[in-house]
């Protein structure tokens, strides 16, 4: 695909994020602002699973263990090393790596049905570890974060930069996500998602590149982490469990886990929607529910997909992303 | 001219199913080598063997000397072994160019003065340059196999193996097939095909294998084993 065709998808994102960056300007509420930055820590997060699931079709449907995995990281060598923000991040991204390598490699060289599996065992694993992890990950009441975060002598405690550092993030793994997607590599991952056994073929090392995915969007999901973690500067056990793993799948098989705008999407609606509709945890649970089979049957591969298909078939174009079947899908 | 691929009592089981019960094949180096035999004789499941899609049960595999026998797939075609599938296949979920490209960037192999290093030019050889922006799930079926010859191609390969890469074709692409696979030998690319089209495997090969109930019941010229009585027993009433 040429670069600047390629292009034309990171665009819209960028723009988007733009827009977003401006918002302070507007002086939102702090309750705006601190939804719309837990949006964009898991949109981090839902880049990394776009590229596990969207690239590659594989689903971890325990997600959230490897932000836990991130957020702990960092809440711990804060308290035992007194390392910051900063250092942290990369930190909490090989932690997160190296435990997605140590579920990946049992559980990827046999088949796609067990991953998931394992990786719901592993979300419901780790909770339990942390619960029963004593005063070393503070058990059921978790861990607090103290150290102060701040960039170029710039507190980012206020909560108007942190949204800002948030929107910088969510930038830069759009970026990295769509550099992935573009590259040798990504076509790698697509070739293992159209068909194994002609990958295997072709020599391809299946097995091998469907962990390093795995690892790659944990690298994602430990960065998001520790920006959860000094955003909330309190971290606990259920937040990683199973019901915030099931709901990043949900948010990136919402907006869609192919496009580049899918994640950004998803991570919006789900956080926002109960709030616009003023809707309880309970329904707005049913809510998700029903979206999520309304999804699922009417729009496989995501919002954002059946929006651009049916925008091209309003139009009668052709898409311009070569690798995208959403409109294929849509025409059968 | 030697034995680059060289197969010693191979045999397959699938639970109580003997698919293989033995079979001992050589392919020797620029020859175009063709496998008949009727409807579940094993054709298939011995290229399966070969390429590390099922493990053989028991036998080797031996290629230029080195044990292959057991080895993953994407291992064998790391060692410069082909294989284009019964069922025809593709990245159906992408561009035809992508298909392409994919499978030349994993290339690992080098072969002296190999013509199609490129996509466009694998593209042009196989005659789908003018598709190559097209998704390859839309593709006709004659289209597809002319596809997936150029995935297998596009990884250098010294052996292809081709498994009934005419059925499904019209006489003009099955005409077209012949006239590319008639041009590897002299690109140091060998042949092992397998098809039920007695008059393509009479233009193709000058050897013919024929498989009956997985042992393997003639090997010789062409011409000789389509008139030994054992073969045409296999085959009375058949193809013949
Ligand atoms: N994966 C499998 N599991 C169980 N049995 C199998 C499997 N693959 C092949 N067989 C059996 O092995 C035998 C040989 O099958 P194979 O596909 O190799 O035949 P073939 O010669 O290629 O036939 P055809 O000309 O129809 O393609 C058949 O009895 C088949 O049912
Ligand atoms: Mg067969």
């Amino acid at each position: 695909m040429p670069v600047s065709n390629s292009l034309r998808s990171l665009l819209p994102v960028l723009i988007l994020l733009v827009l977003f960056a401006l918002v302070p300007l507007l002086s939102p509420s702090n309750r705006f602002l601190s939804l719309a930055i837990s949006a964009g820590i898991n949109v981090i997060a839902l880049y990394g699973l776009s590229v596990l699931f969207g690239q590659t079709g594989i689903l971890s449907m325990g997600h959230a263990a490897l932000v836990g995995i991130g957020a702990y990281t960092a809440a711990i060598v804060a308290r035992d090393f007194n390392v910051g923000f900063w250092l942290s991040i990369p930190l909490a991204g090989i932690m997160a790596a190296i435990v997605a390598a140590l579920i990946g490699v049992p559980s990827l060289r046999v088949s796609g049905h067990h991953f998931v599996i394992m990786t719901f065992a592993f979300g419901q694993l780790l909770s339990i570890i942390l619960t029963n992890g004593g005063d070393y990950t503070g058990a059921a009441s978790g861990l607090d974060v103290q150290q102060p975060v701040a960039l170029f002598g710039l507190s980012m405690d206020v909560l108007t930069h942190y949204y800002l550092m948030v929107v910088s993030f969510v930038a830069l793994s759009a970026i990295a996500s769509w550099a992935i997607i573009n590259s040798r590599y990504g076509r790698t991952l697509r070739a293992i998602r159209e068909n194994e056994k002609l990958a295997a073929s072709l020599g391809i090392n299946v097995g091998r590149h469907k962990i390093g995915a795995f690892v790659v969007s944990g690298i994602f999901a430990g960065v998001s982490g520790v920006l959860l973690a000094y955003f909330l500067r309190h971290i606990s056990p259920s937040q990683f469990a199973s019901f915030p793993s099931i709901y990043l799948a949900l948010m990136v098989m919402i907006g869609g886990a192919r496009l580049l705008l899918g994640p950004l999407a998803g991570g919006i609606l789900v956080a926002f929607l109960p709030e616009l509709l003023n809707l309880d945890p309970v329904q707005s649970r049913i809510l998700y529910g029903v979206c999520l089979i309304a999804v699922i049957l009417l729009l496989p591969n995501g919002l954002i997909a059946g929006i651009v298909a049916g925008w091209y078939r309003f139009f009668d174009r052709r898409p311009v992303q070569p690798n995208e079947p959403a409109v294929e899908r849509e025409g059968k | 001219m030697g034995a680059l691929l060289d197969i010693k009592g191979l045999r397959k089981e699938f639970g109580g199913v003997t698919a293989l019960a033995g079979v001992d094949l050589t392919v020797n180096e620029g020859e175009i080598l063709g496998v008949v035999g009727p409807n579940g004789s094993g054709k298939t499941t011995l290229f399966n063997c070969v390429t590390g899609v099922h493990k053989p049960t028991a036998g080797t595999v031996s290629w230029r000397g080195r044990d292959l026998t057991g080895i993953p797939a994407n291992a064998v075609s790391r060692a410069g072994i082909a294989y284009t599938f019964q069922q025809a296949m593709a990245f159906t979920g992408l561009s035809v160019f992508e298909n392409v490209q994919i499978a030349t960037e994993h290339c690992s192999n080098t072969l002296a003065n190999f013509p199609w290093t490129t996509p466009a030019s694998l593209l042009e050889f196989v005659g789908l340059s003018g598709l190559s922006e097209e998704k390859a799930g839309i593709l006709p079926f004659g289209r597809l196999r002319l596809l997936g010859l150029a995935l297998a191609l596009a990884t250098r390969p010294s052996l292809i193996l081709l498994d009934e890469p005419a059925a499904g074709l019209n006489d003009r692409e099955t005409t077209t097939l012949v006239h590319l696979v008639e041009q590897f030998p002299e690109h140091g690319i060998s042949v092992c095909v397998i098809d039920h089209d007695m008059k393509l495997m009479q233009m193709l090969c000058r050897r013919l294998a024929v498989l009956d109930f997985g042992s393997k019941i003639a090997d010789g010229p062409t011409a000789d084993v389509l008139n030994d009585p054992k073969v045409l027993e296999v085959y009375l009433g058949g193809a013949l």
